[in-house]
């Protein structure tokens, strides 16, 4: 008889499950984390996609030399000048507060460098982004940290945000501990509060008067810069239609794996819907009211490399935003100042822990010496070869589908390997012509 | 001074022709709440408003002086950086939202939301307020001389209220007190400068005005304040 024991833990009551409960029943108060979702991916992602390159149907480029256009343009619909990009990956808003000065600074010159934007965030302008960016959007939050009609008015395009992928609903947090005398000055709060961000606007309440907060902005702007609506993904086919109505030049879907400098973990796992399905929803909304192609659609959550921004563009996407995959080119989760990860009881890999202000590579922290970590020139050049190296995974796969340009490819470029990527994507499953759920 | 009409002409049209005429006296007439009038005025010129306006007006300036001779809509100055915005009349709900210094005076009542995440500068209402009147206020003054409605200065961070007639409920963390001899001074320096004589007449004095403040124990999490939290907003 083997004295080797058998240890079978509970499917419902899980080890992570016993250390949740436990967790709370010590704090009393619900868990708070960043990064974004931490579950295993069993909703239908990117990777249920493939493409199906030329053969003898359709004519490929030659891949490694052919021309293929990443030019990209947004906001043509009503603004006097609509931002041109060299090509269609872009930085997302995070917020100077939420991240370092130094990360901030390096996203701007990394963007800049290969012609892309980069954006503000909840907490203003910093005047050092402005000064190192190409492109820069302004976002307007419902905190309206910062707000500033002077620095409004120096932004190449406006995004009035309603909603973020990873907590659709709710508005965002900043610990005390990264509400440092600079950051509240910059915010108007006292030092050190856990500052817990509106979700609504102070002065709308819905779609209706939201068409005129977008006339007001164009007001404020002269009518010149494109003005973007953005949303957490969660209804998204009735409120792209609304957005469209409300005016926007430009329309920004950020899925359920949406990347946040903290949240309640809760929001992060089961709210809103994924990235995939949120695209998919979009440009069906779009091509309903006869205004795909002429509203651009920028899609956010997850997108991790070339090949998911392909796809989403492929799927109706004119750009796609990254977030959390920049940072990680900065060094995030990088094996280095290991002993640090440890202090926040965790490693390199697992990290997840920007709400603590104590990131052990100086990204998401206003300490001045976590900050120092992070050299400017440096984690500027690995943002701009991240966006050079996505840029080319999405040339490559245009090239070898038979496109001179990216924003050529199309929903028949792919086949589905899953019946969900299937009937979401109104793609035929991979061996057989079937769409699923039609 | 500088006349402007609004008849026949678009928002964009009427607030050009602002923006050009300098930092002279303007007044702009038949303005039929419309809305966005008199947005993002980056000088200082004195505009008077020879009727009611809609949403937004007065919204995102700096440095101007605006008068209402009517009543104003939604977000009347939202996010000013500074300047004045006078109504003689009411106005709608989000008043004063998020201004970041400068004065917004209404001479009638103000609807729900009345400076809510104000930022800096003044918000004095010689009427009542509705709801939530204060809401996430982060600095700055809000005076209300009249009655306050529901939730008032509820979770704020370090806005001053101050409240002469009934508060019809505190909100979460709101605490009130007596204002102190200087506040109550400036209470009376206040409503001395900007309303008449005849507006004072019933109005308290500054010693009977109610001021409320966070109690700064929504400020951060905690679960001794378990309460307080369950009815956070």
């Amino acid at each position: 008889m083997s004295s080797e024991r058998v240890l079978q833990s509970s499917g419902t009551f899980s080890p992570g499950v016993i250390e949740d409960i436990q967790t709370k029943a010590e704090s009393g108060l619900y868990r708070i984390r960043g990064y974004g979702t931490l579950r295993e991916r069993r909703w239908a992602t990117f990777d249920d996609l493939t493409f199906l390159p030329c053969s003898l149907t359709r004519i490929p480029l030659e891949g490694y030399r052919e021309k293929c256009s990443t030019k990209t343009v947004l906001g043509t619909r009503f603004a006097g000048k609509p931002i041109e990009l060299g090509i269609p990956v872009m930085i997302t808003g995070m917020s100077w507060g939420a991240l370092s000065y130094n990360a901030k600074v390096a996203l701007a010159k990394g963007a800049s460098a290969v012609g892309s934007s980069n954006t503000t965030g909840d907490g203003g302008m910093l005047m050092a982004e402005r000064e190192n960016s190409r492109t820069l959007i302004y976002e307007v939050l419902p905190s309206r940290y910062g707000i500033n009609v002077h620095d409004m008015r120096l932004a190449d395009a406006i995004e009035l945000t309603i909603g973020q992928g990873a907590k659709p609903g709710t508005g965002g947090l900043l610990l005390g501990s990264k509400v440092s005398g600079t950051i509240a000055e910059q915010r108007d709060l006292p030092i050190g509060v856990d500052q817990r961000s509106p979700a609504r606007h102070p002065d709308f309440l819905g779609p209706d008067d939201m068409i005129i907060k977008v006339e007001e902005i164009r007001e404020a702007t002269d009518w010149k810069v494109p003005i973007f609506i953005k949303m957490g993904a969660s209804r998204v086919f009735d409120d792209v239609k609304l957005a469209a109505k409300a005016g926007a030049d430009v329309i920004v879907v950020d899925g359920m794996e949406g990347g946040t400098g903290a949240s309640p973990a809760i929001l992060q796992e089961h709210t809103g819907i994924p990235t995939l399905a949120a695209v998919c929803e979009a440009r069906a909304a779009l091509e309903e009211c006869g205004l795909y192609g002429v509203v651009q659609l920028i899609v956010a959550g997850g997108i991790r490399d070339g090949v998911d921004a392909a796809k989403a563009i492929a799927l109706g996407a004119d750009a796609v935003y990254i977030g959390t995959a920049a940072l990680i080119s900065l060094n995030c989760n990088k094996p280095i100042y290991v002993e640090d990860y440890e202090k926040l009881g965790t490693e390199p890999h697992f990290c997840h822990h920007c709400h603590t202000g104590r990131c052990p590579v100086g990204i998401t922290t206003q300490d001045p010496e976590l900050m120092e970590r992070l050299d400017i020139e440096q984690g500027a050049e690995r943002v701009s070869n991240l966006l050079r190296a996505m840029t080319r995974e999405i040339q490559m796969l245009a090239r070898a589908c038979g496109k001179s340009d990216v924003h050529h490819l199309e929903p028949e470029d792919m086949a589905a390997l899953s019946m969900e990527a299937s009937a979401i994507c109104g793609i035929p499953l991979a061996g057989t012509r079937k769409v699923f759920g039609r | 001074m500088a006349e402007v009409d609004c008849r026949g002409r678009t928002v964009r049209e009427i607030n050009a022709e602002i923006r050009g005429l300098g930092e002279g006296d303007i007044v702009v007439k038949n303005p039929a709440a419309r809305h966005n009038l008199g947005v993002a005025i980056l000088k200082h010129a004195r505009v008077r408003f020879e009727g009611s306006v809609g949403y937004y007006c007065g919204g995102l300036i700096d440095g101007a002086e605006i008068e209402v001779t009517g009543s104003a809509g939604w977000g009347l100055a939202e996010s000013m950086m500074n300047g004045t915005v006078e109504v003689r009349g009411s106005a709608g709900n989000g008043a004063a939202a998020a201004i970041r210094g400068g004065s917004v005076i209404i001479h009638g009542d103000a609807a729900a939301r009345l400076g809510v995440s104000m930022k800096g500068g003044l918000a004095l209402v010689a009427g009542n307020c509705g709801y939530m009147a204060g809401f996430m206020g982060q600095k700055g003054t809000l005076i209300v001389c009249g009655d306050a409605g529901e939730a008032f200065a509820d979770s704020m961070y370090a806005t001053t209220c101050f409240v002469g007639g009934r508060i019809a409920e505190l909100g979460t963390d709101a605490v009130a007190s007596k204002p102190a001899a200087d506040e109550a001074a400036f209470l009376d320096a206040t409503l001395a400068r900007y309303l008449s004589a005849e507006e004072r007449k019933s109005k308290p004095a500054g010693r009977d005005f109610q001021k409320v403040v966070a109690g700064r124990k929504l400020w951060n999490f905690d679960k001794r304040e378990w309460k307080i939290w369950q009815e956070a907003l």
